[in-house]
């Protein structure tokens, strides 16, 4: 009896040693722009939570300054200490580029998020496609509208390669609707709240049917709203665009914002060192792969500007009055 | 400049052309003819809605204008009181969440103030002591202000303001219901901005510091030999900027109902551009309250009524550009005659 335990007692250690060899720890470490404002928070909750479950050893670092020369700093540091890789979300692409190439010379893995432009990195991870996000607020827009009417959009500058996408994407997506009346496209609100106020008023007195605004500029839904509300319109103008529940929520609970959308940077950070850990296996990245977060499940995998490739997913979170408060950032 | 005129109107001459030869006439006249031109190409600007809406729009801008009408007749220039203004508000704001988030308005006001002038202080203090050209000391501080506030202050858009400054922002002293239905209101915070309006006129027309804030706009050599003590205007137009920077800040925070540290900075353009169009020289000694006001009141018409006149988004900053070009030519012009 005393035997048998004994062999049993063995079987387990070996199992145990074997499952250790069979996967490696690895060391990978998430640098964000900026840590404590709720964005990264929530990021670090996506890391936690593959840490948690993956058991490898994820961290999640970043300057207490929104600085790219802190940034690079961090990085300089971290590379010092060899980590298998590093999964960063870069405040300045351009200004990083030297100090990834040193890494990846000493074997460090590479993983970028938001920087579509940046050449030394092995694979950039982009949540979804910005075109298609635009699209897709529009979509929301127009059923919330009925499906006709006039509705303009706008954007934080007209410099912005980001909010343009989206609003051309919006454009597009109302062009297949004839009833679907676009009036005075494009109209900047510097990313100022009080901006977007100003021009929503300044619509809503030149066009006073108009039945839909798209923002792109976080500040813009909120600008919007409080226009909308003012002139006690929430029940007949719809008000979608991008932003963040913790700047959008309150208008959104008066119903003077329809519904924002963006993307959640907990799966973001899961999915970054997802990549990074398939990378350490050797295991290719394929066009349609599934990564198994939602959003991510059919990503597309195209060349980057450098020799890296880029992830896109279509992981845009759409958010109402009835989820906003899952959200807290 | 404006001792000048002053005589010019006391000489026997008419009403009429005593006004016309105000700086104040030309803007006035802008704005008369811009609103009949927006008039005629839309007829729905012409409404109440129009008067209350500018009227808004004009309190924060207004209250800028004001001290930077200080600094640019003493001769100086200052675009860091735009940063000075989202610093004291977003500083006052985080502060009152953390120690006192049932703090009345007015002590928050007072708080941001305090901020405001102090670092106007320090605007007038670099200015006077290091003899720099008071465009690049603002170019510096305005970097040094905002990138304080963001680095160690906060970066986070705060949503959920104190009660105080919510009330204040939401507060009405006028409200009615058009007969069209539309809903207009003007805001308590408008007798922030006549409360300005009357101490600056007051500190420029009824006061020796006034005296000496043209003077050493006009010449310093001449303003020190008169026996005014030029480092303490320097210090005194800063620092009164400073001050009415803070408030335009919490005004902003208060009508915009949010601290966002992003806001604002970039704008100091506009109100530099509003009280040149009111007839204030940029090289000093010139400028009065109520050119000034004027010159906002056009600024304001202009940057809110070009989406009412058909303008294309990418199209409105070259015609706010070319009427502003437009304005300064007719100056030039009276300047000369």
């Amino acid at each position: 009896m005393k035997k048998v335990l004994l062999i049993g007692a063995g079987l387990i250690v070996a199992a145990g040693v074997t499952g250790v060899l069979a996967q490696k720890k690895w060391t990978i470490t998430t640098v964000v722009k900026i840590t404590g404002i709720n964005w990264f928070n929530r990021m670090e909750e996506g890391v936690k939570e593959y840490a948690k479950t993956s058991g490898n050893n994820a961290v999640q670092t970043g300057p207490a300054q929104a600085d790219p020369a802190q940034q690079l700093q961090l990085i300089t540091d971290l590379v010092a200490k060899k980590p298998d890789a590093i999964a960063v979300v870069p405040m300045d692409p351009a200004t990083l580029e030297p100090i990834f190439k040193t890494a990846m010379a000493r074997g460090i893995k590479v993983i970028t998020h938001e920087a579509d432009n940046q050449k030394n990195t092995l694979y950039d991870i982009e949540a979804f496609d910005n075109v298609a996000f635009g699209a897709n607020l529009n979509k929301r827009l127009e059923k919330c509208m009925g499906g006709e009417g006039k509705w303009t959009v706008f954007v934080g500058s007209l410099g912005s390669k980001t909010h343009n996408q989206w609003a051309d994407g919006g454009i597009a997506n109302a062009a297949k609707n004839s009833k679907m009346m676009l009036v005075d496209a494009k109209q900047e609100t510097s990313d100022d709240a009080d901006k977007a106020y100003e021009k929503a008023k300044e619509i809503l007195t030149k066009y006073p049917d108009i039945k839909g605004f798209q923002g792109s500029a976080s500040t813009d839904v909120a600008g919007i709203g409080r226009a909308v509300e003012e002139a006690g319109l929430n029940d007949k103008v719809c008000v979608f665009g991008t932003s963040l529940p913790s700047i959008a929520g309150k208008y959104i609970e008066t119903g003077a914002v329809d519904g924002i959308g963006f993307w959640d940077p907990k799966d973001a950070g899961i999915v970054m060192n997802k990549v990074a850990q398939m990378v350490l296996e050797k295991k290719a990245i394929k066009d349609g792969m599934n990564l198994g977060i939602k959003g991510y499940e059919k990503v597309s995998v195209t060349k980057g500007p450098g020799m890296g490739k880029i992830i896109r997913g279509s992981a845009f979170v759409d958010v109402d009055k009835s989820n906003y408060k899952n959200f807290p950032f | 400049m404006s001792a000048l005129t002053q005589t010019r109107v006391a000489a026997p001459v008419t009403f009429w052309k005593a006004f016309v030869r105000r700086p104040e006439f030309i803007t006035l006249s802008l704005i008369v003819i811009f609103c009949v031109v927006v008039g005629i190409i839309s007829p729905s600007f012409l409404s109440i809605k129009t008067v209350t809406d500018t009227l808004r729009a004009s309190l924060t801008t207004g209250i800028f204008a004001l001290g930077v009408l200080l600094v640019l007749a003493a001769g100086g220039i200052d675009v860091s009181f735009t940063a000075i203004a989202i610093f004291s508000l977003y500083a006052t704001t985080r502060l009152t969440l953390a120690v006192y988030p049932d703090a009345p308005y007015l002590l928050m006001v007072v708080v941001g103030l305090g901020m405001g002038l102090l670092m106007g202080l320090l605007n007038g203090y670099l200015v006077y002591r290091f003899k720099v050209p008071s465009l690049i000391v603002t170019i510096g501080t305005q970097y040094l202000f905002s990138g304080f506030l963001k680095a160690f202050i906060g970066s986070r858009h705060i949503m959920d303001i104190p009660k105080g400054l919510d009330l204040a922002g939401t507060t009405a002293l006028i409200q009615a219901t058009t007969s069209g239905g539309a809903r207009v209101s003007v805001s308590i915070q408008v007798l922030v901005l006549i409360l300005a309006i009357v101490v600056t006129w007051f500190i420029l027309n009824r006061t020796l510091m006034g005296r000496a804030v043209y003077a050493v706009g006009g010449s310093i050599p001449i303003a020190e030999r008169l026996g005014f003590n030029v480092s303490t205007v320097i210090l005194f137009v800063f620092g009164y900027a400073g001050l009415l920077a803070g408030l335009g800040g919490m005004l902003h925070g208060a009508l915009n109902r949010q601290a966002n540290p992003s806001d604002l900075v970039g704008s100091e353009l506009n109100v530099i551009a509003a009280v040149v169009l009111g007839g204030a020289r940029i090289t000093g000694g010139t400028g009065t309250v109520l050119g000034t006001m004027l010159g906002v009141i056009l600024i304001e018409l202009l940057t809110n009524n070009l989406i009412l006149m058909g303008v294309p988004s990418t199209w409105q900053k070259v015609v706010i550009g070319a009427i502003i070009l437009l304005a300064s030519a007719a100056f030039a012009r009276r300047g000369k005659t």
